[in-house]
């Protein structure tokens, strides 16, 4: 199946990758199933250092024939121009530090899309298999022959690329259609193994890598409270973890019943002037006995006799307000506010 | 200002369980500044079957202020003026809270009738009573109650009637009815003086 796929996709091409593409996978299939079977990017990592310099023998190689591959699949398909900007895409991640694997790794990555079918009828026992086959034989020579230059980054950049086309396979195989020469066989090999299909149609489609690029973080997390873009509509945390604090604080100084029971009942009306309270005046709490009043209405009693409404006792000393500012600023608050208490009660 | 929306409020609620409470306000003008609250006896007490009616002016500073009540039907108590029917309740002067409402209030109108404090008396001459002479009291209070807290309820319309066929127009007959509290004679009295 996958060969008819490819034989739809680029079929001049793969007579020459072909040939090239199963010595290559002669020399390589063995080390990357190796490699791929540990699936684990430190292993990669040692592994690629230890095999670099075979590694760019075979990048060597395999730069001229490609290109060969190349010129008629610009001729034949109309994907190719689509592959070229792909190149770009996928250099992005791994090859583009290195000016002179761009036409290496466009090489590699259009002979990968020809090997996948090759490789993939070969080595389909296991999923490092399958993902290691044709795309990834190509694009690992490729950045492969970029870790000499670039050490780590081109393998972990490539896992990367590899998990974000995973969680984009929706959006690619819609994008997928309109390219006109992909056949379905070749969606069907996306729908049977879409490891390696990530890997291959990401690839050919640049529009499915930048996608999959910003979509994967975006739908993979969990707002944070500071993130910017997390929607307004989602409750504070913040404010939600401090009222209960204020409440406490209050209770475990003169907490009553009567309190506790206005406490788990808090009123959404202000009893004094029947407005409803917002956020501010509901957790507003300006007495120890737990009586709850708006703003407005506890700023009229404080320009009048300043006693609670609930329980008839002065304000000065419960005040929430002068409480929160003696936690600022200290002792000499807590005198300012006695004093101006001893000159309202006189 | 007084606040319309409170009071609008406390209208409805009180009104709800009027069945329950058997205290009833009712706005006395359009402007809720006026109001007009009615009060049963509490049972045990002298007051026992009678219904007090009570004047509510609101003050501009309303809630923050008390609501200034005084009793229009005649009782006999020491707490209460037998002549002007001012009210000696502390709730109703500085111990007012802005929490409490025209329902509490006249619910702690009707507990005080329930247990008059005579050591702290609005009417000297019933607090003497009352502590010299509590049979006395009770049974001044029980005959003040029929004459005057059931009339209302009784037969106003027959006393209006009466009075009306005396040569007097009904609208100032009812009105002045209402001011002595349906006592037919002080009625009577005013009519003629007045």
């Amino acid at each position: 199946m996958a060969y008819d796929s490819i034989a739809n996709a680029s079929i001049p091409t793969a007579a020459n990758a072909k040939d090239f593409a199963k010595k290559k996978r002669a020399n390589r299939s063995a080390k990357l199933k190796q490699c791929k079977l540990d699936a684990r990017r430190e292993q990669w990592l040692s592994q690629v250092k230890n095999k670099r310099s075979k590694e760019e023998m075979n990048g060597g190689g395999g730069m001229h024939v490609p290109r060969n591959e190349r010129e008629r699949s610009m001729e034949n398909l109309e994907i190719n121009p689509q592959r070229e900007d792909n190149d770009g895409s996928v250099n992005h991640y791994s090859d583009s530090d290195s000016p002179t694997n761009s036409p290496t790794s466009h090489s590699s990555s259009v002979l990968g899309s020809n090997a996948s079918g090759t490789n993939f009828t070969g080595s389909s026992s296991s999923r490092s298999s399958s993902s290691s086959s044709s795309s990834s034989v190509g694009c690992y020579s490729g950045t492969m022959s970029e870790n000499d230059e670039e050490g780590d980054d081109g393998c972990l950049d490539d896992w990367e690329a590899v998990a974000d086309a995973l969680a984009a396979t929706d959006d690619k195989q819609e994008q997928h259609n309109p390219l006109s020469e992909l056949s379905p066989e070749r969606e069907h090999v996306t729908q049977l193994d879409s490891h390696q299909e990530s890997t291959n149609i990401s690839k050919p489609n640049p529009i499915c890598v930048g996608t999959a690029v910003h979509r994967a973080p975006v739908s993979g997390r969990a707002w944070r409270p500071d993130d910017a873009f997390r929607p307004q509509s989602l409750p504070n945390l913040l404010k939600q973890h401090s009222f209960p604090m204020n409440s406490d604080r209050h209770y475990g100084l003169g907490g009553t019943a009567w309190a506790c029971k206005h406490a788990v009942s808090a009123p959404t009306a202000c009893p004094i002037c029947c407005e409803d309270l917002d956020f501010t005046d509901s957790s507003f709490l300006p007495c120890s006995c737990g009586f709850r009043l708006c703003l407005f209405c506890h700023k009229r009693i404080l320009e009048e006799d300043g006693r609670c409404p609930g329980c008839r006792k002065q304000y000065d000393f419960d005040d929430a307000v002068e409480r929160e500012a003696t936690l600022d600023g200290g002792c000499l608050t807590v005198r300012l506010a006695r004093s101006c208490s001893m000159i309202t009660r006189s | 200002m007084v606040d319309f929306a409170r009071v609008q409020k406390e209208l409805q609620e009180c009104n709800r369980d009027v069945e329950l409470s058997g205290i009833r306000v009712s706005p006395k003008s359009d402007n809720l500044a006026h109001l007009i609250g009615a009060i049963p006896g509490p049972h045990g007490t002298p007051y026992e079957g009678g219904t007090f009616n009570i004047d509510i002016t609101l003050p501009d500073g309303y809630p923050f202020e008390p609501p200034k009540m005084k009793f229009t039907t005649k009782v006999w108590h020491p707490n209460i003026s037998s002549q002007s029917g001012a009210i000696c309740l502390d709730i109703l002067k500085d111990q007012w809270s802005p929490a409490l409402t025209l329902k509490t209030a006249l619910l702690s109108i009707q507990a005080l009738l329930s247990t008059p404090e005579p050591d702290d008396p609005q009417d000297a001459v019933v607090a003497k009573q009352y502590l010299r002479d509590y049979q006395t009291f009770v049974g001044t209070a029980r005959y003040w109650t029929e004459t005057f807290a059931k009339a209302s309820a009784l037969g106003i319309e027959e006393k209006v009637q009466k009075l009306v066929e005396m040569g007097f127009p009904e609208a100032l007959v009812r009105s002045t009815l209402e001011v002595v509290g349906g006592d037919e004679n002080m009625a009577l009295e005013k009519l003629c003086s007045g």
